[in-house]
């Protein structure tokens, strides 16, 4: 389906990532916003509340970010679709309710615009440091979709990518920019709304009396309807079957195929086989010279542009080095990395944290190539320096696979001397 | 049989008000386990976050009613009924009291005095004016009732349920075996100033409707502001 063209505001634009990404959930068709405003976030709430009067959209905020979180899970269930915006400590309080919205499978947006942290941190400064809190933070087991953005562009074209990848497959999508890109102005162009495709929210086409709130479609994801349309909906985040009634049995929780009766199976395992079988769809990543690459930067988010650098400098000097950008974050592609560790010497992962995605790269690899990790603690971004001499390091050692990586905060002790954590003692 | 939804049914029922229309809205404490004869929604939220959600559900699509279902409020989520009651957002609380959180395992509740597994030596604390909170955050309808006053129960969330606004019906509601406590110590002071019906140890369960009165609600005041001030280029959400 086309986007609407009211919802779309065509025109190039001088702006930053956060208002790019507003209007790329307007763009999207997102019709509700319940936030609280939170640096470095709240230019994306600022933008969205001007222009929702003007498109049908409703912004308001909320007390706090438990409110708001709830306020979209119920508005999605009301049939339009929602969003917040956040940063770190709002996205934290916002853990137990999007664990809620996994379970019931609504579909819904979270803009998380990273901060440094752990907790209140540097609201002002950029971070990475929530990916695997974007992955892990509520309890118990079910699977999400994040992006990364890289520039404002970006901002504006995922925002739109996670709406769709939310209602085709009724999962909250999690939308994780940097400070870094919420916060630059760039060039942003907004095509016609004719260029812009965007999913439909996915209702159920069948008889009123044969809807079964969970029962799936070949692809593992149920049709929704909207509240108040006389379904007789029993929507619960307790563990529930198909027909979305409590199931407290803990016989039914194991492996489903082995239930007997339909009405005795959890749909907890749909959860994550969902986004994990159709992950081949979901997945998207950018690759850039990996045919003959021997090193490869795996990377995501404001570092993968000051990798290019670092990878342009390494191609000068006649390293063959290959780029990998992660655009969906999660899920994360285990077969690409499993396929590149097997002709690799090596992985260098760069992240504005003390190590996330490097354990994924690590744990993908399977013992066939090293991975190394370039750290930062957050407030700036990596000197493409520190990620050149990871990438000689590698090609340098020529070592085999270590059992036992030592990941450190600190460059001098993963990479090499005269790193930026070095300068700066001195 | 749940007597509260028993009650609440025949309300919804006197309200008058299209049955398709009313959705459920309950925290974590309070889920009836069978809704097919209610033939409404139902959804069981997380711990203490009814109230937003129901707001959510209601700023979407605002031809719901929405019945929000939610234990003693002082704990999970009293800022969520402080906030929906200065909005006047157009929800119907029914806050069930029941002395203690039963259905966990007796988590003492900051409603009243019982002597539950969690204060094994009698509840100090002072208890929640629930009827004076919600007068004083805005709402437009607050009644209490205990269990036994069936009739006025369901009458009250009838009346409540036909307001557009932040109502609230303050249940007071333990097992049924003590309905003889409650007539013994409940009273019925209708339009009684909320200051006055504390409930402390030793007096009376003050009963009744309390307050009933007008205000501009959220929706209303922002289509309102929004007409006012961006006149023909306002567009109103769709339902």
């Amino acid at each position: 389906m086309k986007a609407n063209p009211r919802d779309v505001f065509t025109g190039t634009y001088y702006i930053d990532g956060d208002v790019a990404a507003a209007y790329g959930a307007l763009a999207a068709g997102c019709k509700f916003l319940g936030g609280y405003p939170i640096t470095p976030s709240t230019e994306a709430a600022e933008a969205f509340a001007r222009k929702a009067p003007y498109v049908g959209a409703q912004f308001i905020q909320m007390e706090d970010e438990l409110g708001s979180i709830a306020s979209v899970l119920g508005a999605s269930w009301s049939g339009k679709k929602s969003m917040t915006i956040t940063s770190g400590p709002g996205y934290s309080l916002m853990m137990e309710n999007i664990g809620l919205g996994a379970a019931m499978e609504i579909p819904f947006v979270i803009i998380n615009i990273q901060r440094s942290g752990p907790s209140t941190g540097v609201p002002t400064s950029t971070g990475q440091a929530d990916i695997m809190q974007s992955k892990w933070g509520a309890n118990g087991d079910y699977e999400v979709i994040a992006l990364a953005p890289e520039s404002p562009q970006e901002s504006f074209d995922f925002a739109i990518k996670a709406f769709n990848l939310a209602e085709r497959y009724r999962v909250p999508v999690m939308f994780m920019a940097d400070e870094c890109v919420g916060h630059m102005t760039e060039k942003v162009v907004i095509p016609d709304a004719s260029e812009i495709e965007v999913e439909p929210r996915r209702f159920y086409q069948g008889k009123k009396e044969e809807y079964i709130p969970y029962r799936r479609d070949q692809d593992l994801v149920p049709p929704i309807v909207k509240a108040g349309d006389g379904y007789h909906l029993y929507i619960t985040g307790l563990t529930h079957d198909e027909r979305g009634y409590p199931l407290l049995d803990h016989r039914s929780l194991p492996k489903i195929e082995k239930a007997k009766v339909i009405h005795k199976k959890s749909t907890n395992p749909y959860l994550v086989d969902k986004i994990r079988k159709n992950k081949d769809e979901i997945i998207e990543m950018q690759e850039d010279h990996l045919e003959d690459a021997e090193v490869v930067i795996v990377s995501y988010g404001i570092t993968s542009r000051v990798a290019y650098r670092a990878f342009e400098q390494a191609r000068q000097e006649g390293i063959k080095v290959g780029m990998l950008r992660l655009i969906t974050v999660w899920p994360f592609p285990d077969d690409r990395i499993a396929e590149l560790a097997k002709k690799v010497k090596g992985f260098v992962v760069p992240e504005i944290n003390y190590g996330q995605i490097v354990f994924e790269v690590d744990r993908c690899s399977h013992g066939k190539a090293n991975t190394i990790l370039v750290p930062h603690g957050g407030a700036s971004v990596h000197k493409p320096d520190d990620i050149l001499g990871a990438i000689k390091k590698i090609v340098k050692d020529n070592k085999k696979y270590e059992q036992v990586i030592e990941y450190t905060t600190t460059l001098e002790k993963t990479i090499f001397k005269g790193s930026l954590t070095e300068k700066i003692k001195k | 049989m749940d007597p509260i939804i028993e009650i609440f049914k025949k309300g919804v029922e006197s309200s008058q008000c299209d049955q398709k229309d009313i959705c459920m809205v309950t925290d974590i404490a309070y889920h009836p386990e069978v809704t097919d004869y209610l033939g409404m929604d139902l959804f069981h939220t997380s711990r203490g976050r009814a109230i937003p959600f129901a707001t959510g559900m209601k700023l979407a699509n605002p031809r719901l009613k929405l019945a929000v279902f939610i234990g003693d409020l002082a704990t999970l989520g009293g800022n969520h009924f402080v906030h929906a009651g200065r909005r006047n957002m157009d929800i119907h609380v029914i806050c069930i009291n029941h002395y203690h959180y039963k259905k966990v395992g007796g988590e003492y509740a900051p409603g009243v005095f019982p002597r539950v597994p969690l204060s094994p030596y009698g509840s100090f604390d002072e208890p929640l004016n629930i009827p004076h909170l919600a007068r004083s955050c805005g709402a437009v309808y607050v009644a209490r009732w205990t269990l036994l006053h069936a009739n006025q129960l369901s009458h009250a969330i009838a009346e409540s349920l036909r307001k557009t606004g932040f109502s609230v019906v303050d249940v007071i509601s333990n097992e049924p075996d003590i309905l003889d406590f409650y007539f013994q110590h409940s009273e019925i002071k209708n339009g009684e100033d909320t200051l006055n019906v504390k409930i402390v140890p030793d007096g009376k369960i003050i009963v009744g409707q309390f307050v009933d009165r007008e205000r501009p609600n959220f929706i209303d005041s922002y289509n309102e502001q929004m007409t006012k001030v961006l006149g023909d280029k306002f567009v109103k959400i769709e339902v």
